[in-house]
């Protein structure tokens, strides 16, 4: 559960980053745009003053510094008034596009039509550009339009003062490539103004999802490097437990083997008895030592999966287990039943203590009153799991027991010699190994633990 | 003095840096009739020394070796990395048991796949570990090297 429930967090807290990201990209072509944008105001500010001299400078000609600096001051009047008085909003660029077109009719009109004039009308339209923005050559085109339908109308029913062309004719034919040729020119500039953005945002994209690649890198490595370190520090401690067990359990088996030396050197009963109370103490510090050391071990090692064998591991277990029972207690007759055929993979130092636990507890807790102590352990193996039965007719565990019986330092009785930890590293090192276990047990009778574990095959 | 005859061996080192698991192992092998004579060296190196020193005389190199696996300056895999150099005719004539209270798995797993060790025992040795023991090694101690010993 706590696996699944880890699973299910992480799933989220990286849609959360996603969320945070996209926001961020949005965020970055939003200051990039804004920054388009302050770099094209300034430079329309130049192109406006510049704009009204030339209608100062063109006002020479004909005498028309009326139409210069009304018409031009107007202009600018119109620019900035909506520049200043909406600053959130993009209306003064559309205001600009119209500006740009009135300048064109402006010029027109102050050389008296003469022709190289309607060009200023492209100027205006490649300047637009720079905003990146398609929509702003519109009002510029619609100027242009509505000036020269109704300027060129005018001019050719006769209206006086009237200066469209210095032409004394235009037939529709010039017309009609003179408009075909301004529309493509604000078409492509258009269109040039609208892949500027898009190339603008994918660039902004490619940028930003690079800096994104390389972050989850620098944090994958990091992961890397301190899982590294963990490994390696893991491993130190690991060796450090070692020796410290084996340092501890040195002098304790120095001491059984003293212990047993003297025990052949006297009859004295008192002795003997006595021999006997130090070597059951050594022995039970000396489980309790390898119970920390198999509880640690559990806690920190990565599962290591191999083939498991269990003939040869139960084997090994009860050769380990021989020398368990001392005189008072009979040899408990362990007997195996193993389903053979399928492949079974797992840690094999996990399944070892799990089964030493449970089957030594077997050959302790014995029943005085049965003249044949016996612990059976059934295994049956699928693809994908294992069932382990042990099962044994010793003294049993009372209901009252079963549920903390598996807990830390957990002991059923004054009677209980264990150091109370051995069913609680069962219980740890099946977890670790994603398995359960169950007990059926009645005093008197025996107990009957089932063990489930994963195969690891796959 | 005991007849010869009645001994199992007739000579077994051990190889321990701790005095009193060489007294343990000595007296509990003369106690049990196991082995007529102990040699007891409490050095990977002196041990080496030791069986050099019977290069050219194969009688004296003693038939069983119990050898402890953590001791100071040359440990227990270390001498036997040593004692692969040793000739055809002392390793013949020898055979090491692992004596240890380590619970390595890994050194278990190292032991048994040492050509020259042929079991692992943990300490202490009593006379249920030498009894049980030797059933086991009589009966399989013609595949050990292919000889007799």
């Amino acid at each position: 559960m706590a696996v699944n429930y880890q699973h299910v967090k992480n799933r989220i807290m990286k849609e959360e980053k996603n969320v945070t990201s996209n926001e961020g990209q949005v965020m970055q072509i939003d200051a990039f745009l804004l920054q388009i944008k302050n770099k094209s105001d300034k430079l329309m500010n130049y192109f406006l003053v510049l704009y009204f001299i030339i209608g100062l400078i063109l006002a020479f000609f004909y005498d028309t510094w009326t139409i210069a600096i009304g018409v031009g001051s107007l202009s600018l009047i119109a620019y900035y008034s909506t520049k200043i008085l909406m600053p959130n909003s993009n209306l003064y660029q559309y205001v600009l596009s119209i500006v740009f077109g009135i300048f064109m009719a402006q010029y027109i009109y102050q050389m008296h039509g003469l022709f190289e004039m309607h060009f200023v009308a492209f100027i205006g339209s490649t300047v637009l550009i720079t905003y990146q923005n398609w929509k702003l050559q519109i009002p510029l085109a619609l100027v242009v339009i509505v000036h020269h339908a109704s300027f060129g109308y005018l001019q050719y029913i006769g209206y006086n003062k009237i200066y469209f062309t210095q032409l004394d004719y235009m037939t529709l034919q010039t017309f009609i490539i003179h408009g075909i040729l301004a529309t493509t020119v604000f078409f492509i500039c258009g269109l040039w103004a609208y892949h500027f953005k898009k190339y603008s945002e994918r660039h902004i994209e490619q940028t930003f999802e690079m800096g994104r690649l390389q972050e989850e890198k620098l944090q994958k490595e990091a992961i890397e490097r301190s899982n590294e370190e963990l490994t390696k520090s893991n491993k130190e401690l690991d060796r450090f437990v070692y020796s410290v067990s084996h340092d501890l359990r040195a002098p304790l088996s120095s001491m059984l083997g003293v212990i047993g030396l003297s025990e052949t050197g006297t009859e004295d009963a008192f002795m003997l008895k006595n021999m006997t109370m130090l070597k059951t103490s050594i022995k039970k510090l000396d489980s309790f030592i390898q119970d920390i050391l198999d509880y640690s071990r559990n806690a920190r090692m990565e599962i290591e999966k191999e083939e498991i064998h269990f003939s040869d591991l139960l084997k090994d277990i009860s050769n380990d287990l021989k020398f368990m029972c001392d005189g008072k207690q009979k040899q408990v007759d362990i007997r195996t039943m193993i389903s053979n055929g399928i492949a079974f993979y797992s840690d094999k130092n996990r399944l070892k203590i799990i089964l030493n636990n449970l089957i030594s507890n077997a050959i302790r807790y014995q029943n005085p009153e049965t003249s044949d102590p016996f612990v059976e352990i059934e295994v049956n193996i699928s693809n994908t799991a294992v069932n382990i039965c042990i099962k044994d007719n010793g003294v049993g565990i009372g209901k009252e027991h079963h549920e903390k019986i598996f807990g830390m330092f957990y002991r059923v009785s004054k009677k209980s010699t264990g150091s109370g930890l051995g069913l609680y590293i069962v219980k740890e090192t099946i977890e670790k190994l994603e398995g359960s276990i169950a007990l059926k047990s009645e005093i008197g009778k025996g107990s009957e633990f089932n063990i489930y574990i994963p195969n690891l095959i796959s | 003095m005991t007849n010869s005859e009645q001994y199992k061996y007739k000579k077994v080192m051990v190889i321990d840096d701790n005095e009193i698991d060489r007294y343990v192992a000595e007296l509990v092998m003369e106690k049990n009739l196991f082995a007529q004579k102990v040699v007891c060296i409490e050095s990977g190196r002196d041990a080496l020394d030791y069986l050099f020193a019977l290069e050219g005389n194969p009688e004296e190199v003693p038939q069983l070796i119990f050898l402890d696996i953590n001791m100071p300056e040359m440990n227990g895999f270390e001498f036997l990395i040593e004692y692969e150099k040793l000739s055809e005719s002392i390793k013949n004539n020898c055979i090491i048991m692992m004596l240890t209270t380590s619970l390595h798995e890994e050194d278990r797993i190292k032991a048994k796949e040492n050509k020259y060790v042929f079991k692992f025992l943990n300490k202490p040795l009593s006379k249920d570990k030498l009894d049980n023991f030797g059933v086991y090694f009589q009966s399989t101690k013609t595949n050990l090297n292919g000889s007799e010993i």
